[in-house]
């Protein structure tokens, strides 16, 4: 009993009534910001810090949609074909993530203190030949003209594919992940380090890259996870059953576990062995911003682990959904946490209108680049040799 | 019923009845064992004897037979635990994790590799064991209510072990013996020596095939894929907690369980295609264990390989970045100081040889995989030796400094637990199925080559 | 003394159609036997959903409470040590052995479940029809028992639906 009936979507509009909406959404962030600047008169180090932060997650969900389409490629599996313009798309939000970066590098005074080379101690001294602006803004350029280059390529034979179709089409898109794969397993890490391992410039894990790229992972997938299913209920992508939702609950459910077990080994360790240069980054978190702490794995670990547990859980879309959306908040917490105790400070920094609506600028600003691209291909794509398998299959 | 796109290779080659796949994995255990098998059996027993030996040897005389001394505490032990147990941890890793991924070629090799591990794993326990010196205390370390009113020191890694080993080897077992009822029951079933059938009703536990049973057996094994994954993951990164909790440069750092996790499914890997690149030839089940499965397990490796590599990098690059003195010498002494070749090998074994298999022609040479498998579980052997040794060697204080060789008891120790494994491993190829029938059959329907009803039309295989 | 009827079919597919056949005819087949798990035969004989992942849960969680109350009474109550200075209820420190015998309770209730439930162990002997069930013979076993047809109408329902083989043997359950 093959399903071999795809079934017509419904074409994609970007239409007034989402402009209106995203209109809104923006016109609430660049409000928040206003609130922030003129009545609370947050310091600068505050507003600074919530820019970089925005403008960091609005990267982490195009580049870990980027990382996740080329791993499956990679992996020949073909459960993702009938959502894969979902991870296209958002993957080319990555050149305008590095625009958002470049908006928020007026600030890097305030969030790097190694930027001061005045002020510099011994230990910043010694890592001067890497923490130094010029070195750090052609690293900043080479990771985002790669990432762009990748997502821009992979984009582009994946639309040829649907009016050409090419046997060397696979063989390509596999060899040009590949390449990705290679470049992004050490850009990943080195971005960690210069955009937020080295807000606490004394300190140091070699763990760090790893554990910013599962938060980046379980946040892309989130949306990911959100996205799908609101296409699926718009019959954008109709084919997109409960199989692939399933899968998708996986994947959220054990990169949680997998993002808790990174924090745990990190934390667990230098615990554990107690040396003053690496407990401090540990000490600020636990003594000033403890509910955080503790919430932050409460949302990222425990939430997800026990809400995700069942199959039943994993097959219903609204639920889904919405365990992702909280996840995604989690993860935006996580960053908070890794950004704020260092680039502000705990008194200065609080989660006021400022944080929380300053996001819904990026918001709008990532669902508008992501919807305008997303309608400029067919939304599942044509002719490829994995489709109906895509479509039938079943979970266990 | 799934689709399976056209353009995929088949896991099963030749015309392959459900009831071939019965005969041909069935060979080796109905058959009378070759010449060839008793050369191996006897080699590895007497290499078993040898290393038994040896370890009776120490546990007489004490740790003092051994290289080891106040400086350098953990040698050749220590770096032979974590290579056995990086080892043992890939059964778990095809049978769950796989699983988890519908990786449908696990199937022809599940059975073996989680064979491995059990045996891997027995080898590994025996150095925690014998490296304490006086065994006959050995049982202090179980948590029991004694009149000492004492108790073991939850705090300590080394602890937390003996818990994950033991777990680890129990709950492995578990999974691995479940896996095999089904295929017991077949065996049973089509066995005619009168005592060799009592023999497997008994081990089969009563398996009459049906639906119920299937159905939670299909639920059961989901679940323990499920624990098994975590559990995999969780032995490793103990292990190398027993060097990360440390304040030692080099042992110190807190990429330690994912990278080792990392490398232990990468040594792990390759043992298998070792051991299943000759078994598949000796035992006739090429058009089980196909070239496509060897290149499955070869891009498993470049993708763990690649992991490694960028572990050693980001750790050279962090002994820099700190500033820390100590670091950073404990990591230029590796490099250039006297165990540099130990480090040299490592990196050109684990670095840059597996890299290699990004070329596809490769990636599906037999010849070049079995080769390289060797290369990498030598590799890996020097990283743990590297780890262990240059970091205790020359830590903080330079007074203190020593230099480490093992003796001829620790050798043949070590000699002795490969007699150990490849004996277990031999007389599980003549007793219990290599490959997973039932598992194979039911994926046979979607990817065997007979269901396909694929012509024998594509480019001639090199290398079968 | 009721009779069993029984017969094989050599396909997975054929036996699939098969036994939606015999349910449509209303025959409630008491067997199915196969020598690996067929995709959509739980559905099809509206087998109940293994309650065995539940056996799991609970017995994992009680592992892992046990596993850490048992280490905070030793750190606290029963052997008090300073290790390193870590204080008393070193919580970290004792994830791993907690988790640890979490993945151990919860693998081996289900096991030992799974076993009891199946009525499975060392020792048992199974009530094999048809040897080949466990190589490539996909069994329907009708039972007399539970249908108000004949033994007869049974036979030839089976053959109806394709059955190659098919035999009856008197059963004294």
């Amino acid at each position: 009993m093959e399903k071999q009936n795809i079934q017509e979507p419904v074409p994609f509009q970007f239409n007034q009534k989402i402009k209106k909406w995203l209109l809104i959404a923006a016109g609430i962030g660049l409000l928040a910001l206003l609130w922030g600047i003129l009545i609370t008169q947050a310091p600068a180090s505050r507003i600074w810090a919530n820019l970089w932060m925005n403008a960091l997650m609005f990267l982490f969900l195009g580049l870990g949609a980027l990382f996740f389409w080329t791993v499956n490629s990679l992996g020949e599996s073909t459960w993702q074909i009938n959502f894969q313009r979902v991870l296209e798309a958002m993957a080319l939000t990555i050149p305008f993530a590095g625009l958002f970066l470049i908006l928020a590098f007026p600030g890097m005074g305030s969030i790097f203190e190694w930027t001061h080379t005045e002020h510099h101690d011994e230990i910043l001294s010694e890592k001067s030949a890497y923490l130094n602006i010029p070195f750090w803004m052609v690293r900043f350029a080479i990771y985002f003209i790669a990432w762009s280059f990748f997502a821009f390529y992979l984009r582009k034979i994946s639309v040829k594919n649907d009016f050409e179709p090419r046997e060397t089409y696979l063989k390509k898109t596999r060899s040009t992940s590949g390449w990705f794969m290679v470049f992004f397993a050490v850009s990943s890490s080195m971005a960690a380090w210069d955009w937020l391992m080295s807000i606490d410039a004394h300190w140091f894990s070699t763990l760090y890259g790893w554990y910013i790229f599962s938060g980046m992972f379980v946040s892309a997938l989130s949306v990911i996870i959100i996205i799908t299913v609101a296409f699926k209920k718009f019959n954008i992508l109709p084919n997109v059953n409960r199989e692939h939702l399933h899968d998708l609950g996986k994947f959220l459910f054990g990169f949680s576990i997998f993002w808790a077990y990174l924090w745990i080994s990190q934390f667990l360790l230098i615990w554990y062995a107690n040396i003053p240069e690496e407990t401090i980054y540990y000490i600020t978190r636990k003594e000033h911003f403890n509910d955080l702490f503790y919430l932050n794995v409460g949302i990222n670990f425990l939430f997800p682990f026990l809400a995700l547990m069942t199959r039943n859980a994993k097959r219903q879309t609204t639920y889904l959904a919405i365990i992702a959306l909280v996840v995604l908040l989690g993860h935006y917490l996580d960053l908070y946490l890794a950004i704020f105790p260092g680039a502000v400070g705990h008194e200065a920094a609080s989660i006021g209108l400022l944080e929380i609506g300053l996001p819904f600028f990026y918001l709008a600003a990532f669902l508008t680049i992501f919807f305008v691209v997303f309608g400029k291909a067919k939304p599942v794509p044509q002719n490829h040799p994995y489709l109906i398998e895509s479509s039938s299959y079943e979970n266990i | 019923m799934m689709h399976v796109s056209p353009i995929r290779e088949p896991l099963i080659n030749g015309e392959k009845s459900y009831n071939d796949i019965t005969n041909d994995v069935m060979a080796p255990v109905k058959a009378k064992p070759g010449k060839l098998w008793y050369v191996g059996l006897t080699i590895s027993a007497l290499l078993a004897l040898a290393g038994v030996g040896a370890i009776i040897y120490t546990i007489w005389n004490g740790i003092g037979l051994w290289g080891v001394n106040r400086t350098i505490g953990w040698g050749w032990s220590i770096t032979n635990f974590v290579w056995w147990v990086g080892i043992g941890h890939v059964g778990t890793f095809i049978s769950a994790i796989l699983l988890l991924f519908r990786q449908k070629w696990r199937t022809s090799i599940n059975r073996a590799a989680e064979a491995m591990t059990l045996f891997a794993v027995m080898c590994a326990g025996l150095f925690p064991l014998i490296h304490m010196g006086r065994l006959p205390l050995g049982f202090f370390i179980f948590p029991y209510p004694n009149t000492r009113e004492l108790w073991p020191n939850f705090n300590s890694p080394l602890l937390w072990d003996v818990f994950a080993i033991t777990t680890y080897l129990l709950v492995s077992l578990l999974f691995w013996y479940m896996g095999l009822i089904p295929d017991l029951g077949t065996i049973r079933d089509k066995m005619k020596t009168a005592w060799k059938k009592k023999v497997y009703n008994f081990l089969s536990f009563g398996w009459k095939g049906s639906a119920r049973h299937w159905s939670r057996h299909e639920s059961m094994s989901l679940i323990l894929a499920g624990l098994a994954a975590p559990l995999v993951l969780s032995v490793h990164t103990i292990v190398s907690f027993d060097f990360a909790t440390s304040i030692i440069p080099g042992w110190h750092t807190t990429i330690f369980p994912p990278y080792f996790v990392s490398g232990a499914v990468f040594s792990g890997f390759a043992m298998v295609l070792t051991l299943m690149i000759v078994t598949r030839k000796a035992l006739n089940l090429e058009e089980y264990i196909t070239v496509g499965h060897v290149e499955s397990m070869n891009k498993v490796i470049i993708a763990t390989g690649s992991i490694v590599g960028i572990a050693y990098i980001t750790e050279l690059f962090m002994a820099w970045y700190s500033g820390v003195e100590y670091e950073r010498y404990a990591f230029v002494n590796r490099a250039l100081g006297p165990y540099a070749w130990a480090y040299w090998i490592m990196m050109t074994c684990n670095v840059i040889s597996p890299q290699l298999l990004w070329i596809r022609k490769l990636r599906r040479n037999l010849a070049f995989t079995f080769g390289l498998s060797i290369f990498i579980n030598i590799g890996m052997w020097f990283e743990r030796f590297v780890i262990v040794v240059t970091s205790l060697h020359r830590d903080y204080l330079p007074s203190s400094w020593a230099m480490y060789k093992p003796t001829w008891v620790e050798v043949l120790i070590y000699l002795g637990t490969f007699g150990i494994f490849f004996t277990f491993f031999f007389i599980f190829i003549r007793v219990f199925p290599v490959i997973a029938m039932a598992e194979v059959k039911s994926v046979a329907r979607s990817s065997a080559r007979k269901f396909l009803g694929k012509s024998v039309k594509q480019k001639p295989e090199k290398n079968h | 003394m009721s009779s069993i009827v029984y017969g094989h079919f050599t396909d997975e597919l054929d036996l699939l159609d098969a036994v939606k056949e015999l349910q449509e005819k209303g025959i409630k087949i008491a067997d199915v036997r196969t020598p690996f798990p067929v995709h959509g035969l739980d559905t099809a004989l509206n087998l109940r959903r293994s309650r065995l992942p539940k056996v799991a849960f609970i017995a994992g969680a009680v592992g892992g409470t046990l596993g850490m109350l048992f280490q905070i009474w030793v750190f606290t109550v029963g052997w008090p040590l300073n290790i390193g200075g870590k204080p008393q209820l070193a919580i970290p420190s004792f994830i791993p052995v907690a988790f640890e015998l979490t993945v151990l309770f919860a693998a081996f209730a289900m096991g030992i479940a799974f076993l009891l439930r199946s009525n499975l162990g060392p020792g048992q002997i199974p009530d094999i029809l048809d040897e080949d069930v466990t190589n490539d013979h996909f069994q329907v076993i009708l039972s007399e028992k539970n249908n108000q047809v004949t033994e007869p109408e049974l036979i030839e329902a089976l053959k109806a639906a394709g059955a190659l083989d098919v035999k009856h043997v008197n059963s004294t359950k």
